[in-house]
């Protein structure tokens, strides 16, 4: 490892993350099953994973870099572009597409003034479409920040921008 | 009609608290089963003729059976349940954890109870965060009650892969990998979570077993069809005037279930019905009075899957469909095997020419070439599904992809 990597990878966290990602290696019975609850807590904190935050997970649950790396490009909650404070996610399902989910990817884009999984300037909200949110009956399904909103209209996707 | 899961939904809006859901003699059942022996409450779960209501239709008590006895393998054993729905037209586990988080925790332990587990789990998908948050607010009623016993039961959220919905993929979710599945033998009872014995289960399975321990297997069986025994739930949406979730016995005929939901819409004409999430090929006309059970569906060419029934009309189009699910599958398959991660890519392309008008002639047996060419050829279900689907809509609608090719 690099000096500066190292660095970055000693810098990633504040004292209290350490230990809330210390409390999750003992909130299970095995440490390995609190890793995607770490991720998850990484990936609300600095809104994307980097190979530094990535790399101190790996030490502080004592595995190899490589394991936490692949896990953490993986799942779709993980990224490696900084998304908004608010993540919207418009469910482009089956049932969700056929009740007009595209219109309504248009109307984010227009809307918030960003092309999907690009934060705006203030970093405050960004978009992406999704796969099925599990909310059907309410299409084209709107969350934000892994929180259902319900059916997408251009009345509910202009109240967005009052999250700020 | 008989309903079990959603008996109480419509007169009691607060069945998710502990409170009501003991006035309507919420876990009497468990009590019951702690005082019954493992093997005798065993027994009324194979006779109930209970299976598998997350898709893949296995008897749940035949599962059960295959837990090795701790004389066996001796050491911890587990039950998790998966509430990581993510098959598109799937919402049943929603409102379930929405509406009765105590009935699902209630059958956990009684699962628990008859598995021998001290751990058990409850993997919710991370979308469902206000699910998670139902739960985990009855959890705490449930375990200031006293009520779990020498049980402890974790929560854990997914992390957006609709693959850890499968039960092997799961496990290794929970173990913090990525979600690749796992090449069975040996199944999950035998080597599961951290290679110990584990019951992976659906929440609307699990959340049967009050029901069964308080009336017996019999009773439950006899709801059902012959060899589905019980209720089951839908829920429904696409073109309907009333989407929502619809509880039923299993075996009830799909002309009932369209018109308790109101599909098609008004004007419209029946185009096939998804039975049971976006896997499943569609049903069609000619299969309106077909019994909706695990082997009945099968019997018709698809499957009853997770009851995500998705209602399609004549102004749907069958190549915007299947490029719809096969772009899902795409995104979704996990990599593991080369069939599916190139066949799967190769057939939402090919759909996706047809859709820009330039279709090839070639291109309708090439996507069925593709298809073929995966299923029965991979690891897990996913892969199978993509060449399922292509097969599916292509000999269905054979019209809406031979007009794509004209057009061109």
């Amino acid at each position: 490892m690099t000096p500066s990597a190292a660095a970055a990878m000693k810098a990633a966290f504040t004292p209290e993350q350490e230990r809330e990602l210390v409390a999750w290696t003992k909130k299970y019975p095995y440490t390995n099953l609190g890793l995607i609850e770490a991720l998850r807590s990484v990936q609300d904190w600095h809104r994307l994973v980097t190979p530094a935050a990535a790399a101190r997970v790996a030490e502080i649950f004592d595995l190899p870099f490589n394991h936490v790396w692949s896990t953490a490009t993986f799942f779709p909650t993980f990224t490696r572009w900084k998304t908004g404070e608010k993540r919207v996610g418009i469910c482009h399902g089956l049932t969700c597409f056929l009740a007009g989910s595209d219109k309504m990817e248009k109307c984010l884009e227009k809307t918030l003034g960003v092309p999907k999984k690009k934060a705006t300037a203030d970093g405050k909200l960004s978009w992406e479409p999704m796969e099925c949110l599990g909310a059907c009956e309410q299409g084209p399904a709107l969350q934000v920040n892994d929180r259902l909103i319900g059916k997408a209209t251009e009345e509910s996707i202009l109240k967005l921008k009052d999250l700020k | 009609m008989t309903k079990i899961l959603t008996k109480h939904f419509d007169t009691e809006p607060k069945f998710h608290e502990l409170e009501a859901y003991r006035r309507l003699d919420g876990y009497e059942a468990l009590k019951k089963a702690r005082g019954m022996e493992r093997a005798a409450v065993l027994a009324e779960v194979k006779k109930s003729n209970l299976r598998g209501l997350g898709g893949a239709g296995f008897p749940t008590g035949l599962k059960w059976e295959t837990v090795p006895s701790e004389e066996k393998v001796p050491g911890p054993r587990f039950v998790v349940v998966n509430a990581d729905e993510s098959e598109p037209g799937c919402y049943k586990d929603r409102i379930l954890l929405t509406r009765a988080p105590h009935q699902l925790l209630e059958g956990l332990l009684i699962a628990s109870h008859v598995i021998g587990a001290k751990d058990s789990f409850i993997f919710i998908r991370g979308e469902y965060q206000n699910q998670y948050d139902i739960v985990e607010k009855a959890l705490a009623e449930a375990t200031a009650a006293g009520l779990l016993g020498e049980v402890k039961i974790h929560l854990m959220r997914g992390a957006g892969a609709y693959i850890s919905g499968l039960d092997t993929a799961l496990l290794e979710t929970m173990e913090g990998k990525k979600a690749w599945p796992r090449q069975p033998p040996p199944f999950p009872t035998v080597a599961g979570l951290m290679a110990k014995p584990t019951v992976v289960n659906n929440v609307e399975t699990l959340s049967m077993l009050p029901f069964i321990v308080n009336e017996g297997g019999e009773a439950f069986a006899k709801i059902g069809g012959p060899k589905s025994g019980g209720t089951v739930l839908f829920s429904i949406s696409g073109s309907v005037e009333r989407p929502g979730l619809y509880e039923f016995p299993m075996g009830v005929k799909l002309r009932e279930v369209l018109t308790a939901c109101g599909g098609p819409l008004p004007g419209r004409k029946l185009k096939g019905v998804i039975p049971g999430g976006t896997s499943m090929p569609p049903l069609m006309e000619k299969d309106l009075d077909i019994q909706l059970d695990f082997d009945s569906v099968r019997a018709a060419g698809t499957f009853l899957g997770a009851g995500g029934m998705i209602v399609l009309d004549d102004t749907m189009d069958a190549v915007e469909i299947a490029h719809n699910i096969e772009r899902f599958l795409a995104h979704e398959s996990c990599g593991q095997c080369t069939p599916c991660r190139e066949g799967a890519n190769w057939s939402e392309r090919i759909l996706h020419r047809l859709l820009d008008g330039k279709g090839e002639a070639a291109d309708i047996a090439n996507l069925s070439r593709v298809g073929e060419n995966i299923t029965g050829k991979v690891i897990c279900a996913l892969g199978d599904t993509v060449g399922m689907v292509l097969k599916g809509y292509i000999t269905r609608y054979p019209d809406d992809f031979n007009k794509r090719v004209k057009q061109s």
